[in-house]
């Protein structure tokens, strides 16, 4: 079996889960209880918020940790209905967890500019000037995008958010191991992370909340994380967050090397059995080890469902909780024609994948290709 | 090397069965679970592929999945809201079976390198001296010819129905014997993508009311109607006209849609004469086998689904149109519906329902 996916999902690091049964076992205790029980656990959650805000360059203070990254996303935009300023920029490329809650709070009076992308999938930061109206009340742009891997410019975006005093959000699942961030280099408010995208557990994410800035919770009950997400929190999944958080940025320089090195033999590869290949995304500002590409001859469905009877896994467009695949609305925003987004797949490589696993990829993939043409 | 089939899962009882029949008979299996409505609040499609994984799971085979949404929207929708805006009552499930299970499906299930698809439809196919015979599935209670005879012999050559020999019965029996989640799952009743909603308040999503009179057919003004569209001939519930006015205890029922003058027709009483027909007109004939010059003088039809083989003569008016002579009056020939034919268990094939000539 071979894994290509990672931007979907990572596998859980074999340290952070025997970090996690051991805690399971032994810490069962609330966190909020007074005895020892409950301090046990209230010390693991504690000694995760420091890893996460090491991991990222804030206070630990900063750290909100909540159900995941869609949890950490809604808690930010459903804010606004408390606001005055009811008015929000955010881009095309959204996750859906960004896209389809403005959606829903048109309902509340909540209006939106999108903000379209180049055919490299970035945003322009003078469209987010442009947008600027006296009632903004929020900005909310993707760090990296989950589709293509593209990086947008969120330093510039988080400028033009200071300069005119409006808070700014960004959605950055895809980032934490892969690209080495300090808070402080930026000027961003509040920013959404995922465990399971760093190889940590699912269901556990972070929003991280720069001191002074207010919000309300979603969730209401006994106070938890600051009054900002209650429920009795689950300290061995957000154990294994933190610890996981710490693991992503050890040794990041070579983790970033290693998967651009994939990336690039599998480009390599595929330029000798099928150059008709079409990358989609930003030469530069990209994550490293997350290929969007496009194959003219077949549709990614058949290419995807080919690659999993031999076991091997990629992914296209956006999936959908029925299973099934619609055409991908980046893309679409990236201006791709619709008959190329259809026929466009996402590899996205990880720690465990090798030279040979890649290798294997192209193989299959040439294969698959090869029988195609002959069946024409 | 075993033969390359592709089963059709909707994450129902008869797709899951029909899956584990062709596994005991040593076909290569591989499941495809298909998606043909999009919703932007919900996701309805979502619990029947947590069903159809299950299922596959537990019989261990492959399942991939597909989206026919954009496919089903311009071959099937967009021609179900048609004919409703011309005042006539469509069958979406025969187009959807003809334009998207036997032909993108099946496309599809091709490119994928399989020989065969398998459906869990209630229905046999026949080779006779290399020609392709539909018939009528053995529980004639759940007999689905009807919603197939749109099928050709290139799309018969090329599928399979398992549960074409079986009662319902049978089929759950099996479901339950080897552990499938879908065992007890209840039948899905009405047109796909509406499941379970109110019927009316979905059209109204598409097609804006369009009030008008309900005349009697004496010609007496009794009310208003929301839109023509909204009824369907023979119609009693939902007219808003209760039993009891006029001279009879007897309900009312549509009749009759005049669509010059938006006017609602209604009679009273289930006997009522102008409820009945003897004659109708049929157009877009499809022979599943032969021309229409072959066909037998005196066949049977059903004008809806799950309606009794009804003896009728045709007369070929022009090469897609037929006039059909029914031996007895029937009740509420709604324009279309499909009308089809059968020489006993043989589904001939079939129109859709012009209007009835008296």
């Amino acid at each position: 079996m071979l894994y290509f996916d990672h931007s979907a999902s990572t596998p859980i690091h074999p340290a952070v889960l025997n970090l996690m049964q051991e805690l399971e076992l032994n810490h069962f205790g609330n966190p909020s209880s007074v005895h020892r029980f409950g301090q046990k656990s209230r010390l693991d959650i504690e000694i995760a918020r420091k890893q996460m805000a090491d991991a990222i360059g804030c206070l630990p203070y900063e750290i909100i940790f909540t159900g995941g990254g869609t949890e950490a996303n809604n808690l930010v935009l459903w804010n606004l209905i408390h606001q005055q300023k009811r008015h929000v920029i955010t881009s095309a490329i959204e996750h859906p967890s960004v896209l389809s809650v403005l959606k829903r709070l048109k309902e509340f009076g909540v209006t939106s500019t999108i903000i379209p992308v180049d055919r490299t999938c970035r945003v322009n930061p003078e469209d987010i000037q442009n947008a600027i109206t006296e009632n903004t009340g929020l900005i909310s742009i993707m760090f990296a995008n989950n589709e293509v891997g593209t990086v947008q410019p969120v330093k510039h975006i988080g400028e033009i958010a200071e300069k005119n005093g409006i808070p700014f959000h960004s959605d950055a699942v895809q980032i934490l191991g892969k690209f080495p961030i300090n808070i402080l280099d930026q000027n961003i408010n509040m920013m959404s992370f995922s465990a399971h995208k760093f190889y940590g557990p699912k269901g556990t994410g972070v929003l991280y909340l720069k001191k002074g800035t207010e919000l309300k919770s979603l969730v209401i009950g006994g106070g938890q994380e600051r009054n900002l997400r209650a429920g009795t929190e689950n300290p061995s999944c957000i154990a294994g967050l933190g610890f996981a958080s710490e693991l992503a940025n050890k040794n990041i320089e070579k983790r970033k090397t290693h998967l651009e090195k994939l990336a690039e033999q599998f480009k390599q590869e595929m330029a000798d059995v099928y150059p008709e290949i079409i990358y989609n995304g930003h030469p530069e500002y990209s994550l490293p080890g997350v290929i969007c590409a496009t194959f003219p001859a077949v549709t990614s469905n058949i290419l995807v469902i080919k690659l999993d009877l031999h076991g091997i896994a990629v992914s296209s467009g956006s999936a959908c909780s029925s299973g099934t695949v619609n055409p991908s609305h980046v893309l679409r925003a990236m201006n791709i024609s619709n008959d190329n987004n259809i026929r466009t797949l996402r590899i996205s490589f990880g720690r465990d994948n090798t030279e040979e696993d890649v290798h294997l990829l192209t193989e299959k993939i040439s294969e698959i290709l090869k029988q195609n043409r002959n069946k024409r | 090397m075993a033969e390359k089939v592709i089963v059709g899962m909707s994450g129902g009882v008869d797709s899951s069965v029909a899956a584990l029949l062709l596994k005991e008979n040593g076909y290569e299996i591989e499941c495809l679970f298909m998606k043909n409505w999009d919703d932007d609040e919900t996701c309805p499609a979502a619990a029947d592929y947590k069903d159809a994984l299950q299922v596959c799971n537990t019989l261990n085979l492959p399942l991939h999945s597909v989206n026919f949404s954009a496919q089903y929207q311009k071959l099937v929708f967009a021609d179900f809201l048609k004919s409703y805006r011309s005042g006539k009552t469509p069958n979406p499930d025969v187009l959807c079976n003809k334009e998207i299970k036997f032909k993108v499906f099946l496309e599809y299930a091709l490119e994928l390198g399989a020989n065969h698809i398998v459906t869990g439809h209630y229905a046999r196919i026949e080779e006779r001296e290399s020609v392709f015979r539909l018939l009528k599935g053995k529980d004639i209670t759940k007999d689905q010819s009807y919603f197939l005879y749109l099928l050709g012999q290139k799309e018969l050559a090329r599928s399979l129905f398992p549960l074409g020999n079986m009662k319902k019965k049978e089929v759950r029996h099996l479901a339950r014997k080897a552990k499938l989640i879908t065992h007890k799952k209840k039948d899905s009743t009405g047109i796909c993508f509406i499941g379970e909603r109110n019927f009316t308040q979905f059209l109204k999503k598409y097609l804006p009311p369009k009030p008008g009179d309900i005349l009697t057919i004496e010609g007496n003004n009794v009310g208003t109607h929301e839109g023509l569209m909204y009824y369907t001939i023979g119609q009693r519930k939902g007219i808003g006209i209760g039993g009891g006015f006029g001279d009879k205890e007897a309900p009312w029922y549509v009749v009759k849609k005049n669509h010059k003058k938006n006017h609602l027709i209604i009679a009273q009483g289930h006997d009522h004469p102008s409820l009945y027909s003897t004659t109708l007109k049929a157009v877009n004939l499809h022979w599943i086998h032969s021309d229409s010059s072959n066909l037998p003088k005196t066949v049977t039809a059903k004008i809806r689904y799950r309606q009794d083989d009804q003896i009728c003569k045709l007369n070929t008016e022009k090469q897609n149109s037929v006039i059909v002579h029914f031996e007895k009056p029937q009740f509420a020939v709604t324009p279309g519906q499909s009308i089809v034919f059968y020489d006993g268990e043989e589904c001939l094939g079939g129109g859709v329902i012009d209007g009835k000539i008296t």
